[in-house]
């Protein structure tokens, strides 16, 4: 007997992974060898031990609840919803057979607290879904200010860049004919937030760097654009238009990088 | 590859039906993974913020492409799934993918062959035995710490998490073999750690 088992096969042992013919042929071998049998203990004590020292961390409540809120705060479009609100109606109507001043007062309280509730879950999950894509836009600039490859359009033409999305976008915009003092159109890639096709517009401001997302107004997301925002030292603005959702995010001074923006939004308008 | 996420809301009360059990929501399905979740998270990230980050918009995005994920399939994998992709394009993921080293990657294609252990009489006190059963809690994580995360990320997988070579693959997007080498190098790599702590330990008390 001179071969020995290998890490491969002692790490399948351990991890309950050997196919039961090799099963066989594994154990025949260890009931022969102690050196080997040795080896397998040793890896199940260090999986065992990695197991206990793996579970280290532990999920924040406030965590817990803020998304556990975001699931339950959906219930409020489920038909369920719409079912108790109707028995709630009803009630009203009986009471309002007795007394309808005081139907009208109680009707009014109730569809305030209803409307106060489902504005506070829903203005609490905008605020996360906002959080969530500005540290989407956060990691999307990291990473093409990261990138040794060239934008996928390099043109400081806007004529160049705005064709090249035909057939890319569902939706088009405009791009400023003007641009303030020392800002430059470098190109353009098309990317994707939340699995949706999104135009990034590379822009610089001396010799800072500015994306600029371009994405079609969801009729569904309840996320509000940024007006301002700060992340990990970078800036981020935007505006919405009753189409496009727009936003940049850069390191330059916030007022250079609202002075790109404006221009872009007045450009929105012009045809 | 994974599925692509629909962009719109997804509702919550979509019913799937598991393979065992009866029907589940989103909220039962997702709920119960979020500590492993963070705990993943939170190791990979090294960040208690940046782990937050990192669930938050991992559950964000299962709950909008919930209607994509296959009903009888494994969610577990699927969700863990997000939360690795979102980990990669994060700034700490790519941070993390800029210093795995050449020689690591090239490392990976090396088979593990056999006899790589010396021939000794069973015993159930070897140096290695013993190494692991005297190592505490500290000296494992400083262990874990230092691995990069390819190799963090498939060890907590299939220790912590316990999920089978094929889950992993899934989850990695990698062919099995690679799957089997990467925990094989994760575990000799904690080993040759705790060894190192052990010397240095004796050294201090001689």
């Amino acid at each position: 007997m001179t071969t020995h088992l290998s890490a491969t096969v002692l790490n399948a042992l351990v991890d309950g992974e050997l196919p039961v013919e090799q099963f066989a042929a594994t154990k025949q071998h260890l009931d022969q060898c102690p050196s080997c049998t040795s080896s397998a203990l040793s890896q199940a004590l260090l999986k065992t031990a990695t197991a206990r020292a793996g579970q280290r961390y532990t999920l924040p409540p406030q965590l817990q609840e803020r998304l556990r809120r975001i699931t339950s705060s959906q219930e409020l479009h489920t038909p369920l919803d719409r079912h108790d609100s109707s028995a709630k109606i009803w009630t009203m109507r009986r009471i309002a057979s007795l007394a309808l001043p005081i139907a009208a007062v109680l009707l009014l309280l109730v569809s305030s607290s209803l409307l106060m509730q489902r504005y506070g879950k829903n203005s609490e999950r905008a605020s996360i879904e906002q959080a969530a894509l500005v540290a989407q836009i956060l990691d999307l600039h990291i990473a093409t200010l990261a990138s040794d490859q060239p934008p996928e359009v390099i043109s400081s033409d806007r004529h160049t860049v705005k064709p090249w999305f035909q057939g890319k976008l569902p939706f088009s915009f405009n791009l400023p004919e003007n641009l303030p003092a020392d800002t430059h159109l470098e190109g353009a890639n098309l990317t994707y937030l939340h699995n949706r096709a999104v135009a990034q517009l590379l822009y610089s401001i001396g010799r800072h760097r500015v994306s600029v997302f371009i994405q079609e107004r969801s009729q569904t997301s309840t996320t509000q654009n940024p007006q301002q925002a700060e992340h990990s030292g970078f800036h981020v603005t935007g505006f919405d238009t009753s189409d496009l959702e727009v936003t940049a995010i850069s390191d330059v001074d916030p007022s250079r990088l609202a002075g790109l923006v404006r221009a872009i939004e007045e450009a929105q308008t012009k045809h | 590859m994974m599925a692509l996420l629909p962009w719109g809301v997804s509702k919550t009360k979509r019913t799937v039906h598991e393979s065992v059990g009866g029907p589940s929501t989103f909220e039962d399905l997702a709920l119960p993974l979020l500590p492993a979740l963070y705990n993943v998270a939170s190791w990979l990230s090294r960040n208690a913020t940046d782990a937050e980050d990192l669930v938050q918009e991992t559950f964000l995005k299962a709950l909008r492409g919930f209607d994509s994920f296959e009903p009888g399939s494994n969610f577990k994998a699927w969700i863990f799934r997000i939360l690795r992709n979102t980990y990669l394009t994060s700034r700490t993921g790519l941070r993390a993918q800029r210093t795995v080293s050449l020689d690591e990657q090239l490392e990976e294609q090396r088979d593990f062959g056999p006899a790589i252990y010396p021939e000794a009489a069973i015993d159930r006190s070897t140096p290695e035995i013993n190494l692991i059963l005297s190592a505490d809690r500290a000296a494992l994580h400083d262990a874990m710490e230092k691995l990069p995360a390819p190799l963090l990320e498939v060890i907590l997988m299939c220790d912590v998490e316990e999920m089978k070579y094929k889950e992993i693959a899934s989850v990695l997007d990698l062919p099995i073999g690679t799957v089997m080498s990467r925990i094989a190098r994760a575990r000799a790599a904690l080993r040759k750690s705790l060894e190192a702590v052990t010397a240095l330990n004796r050294e201090s008390r001689a």
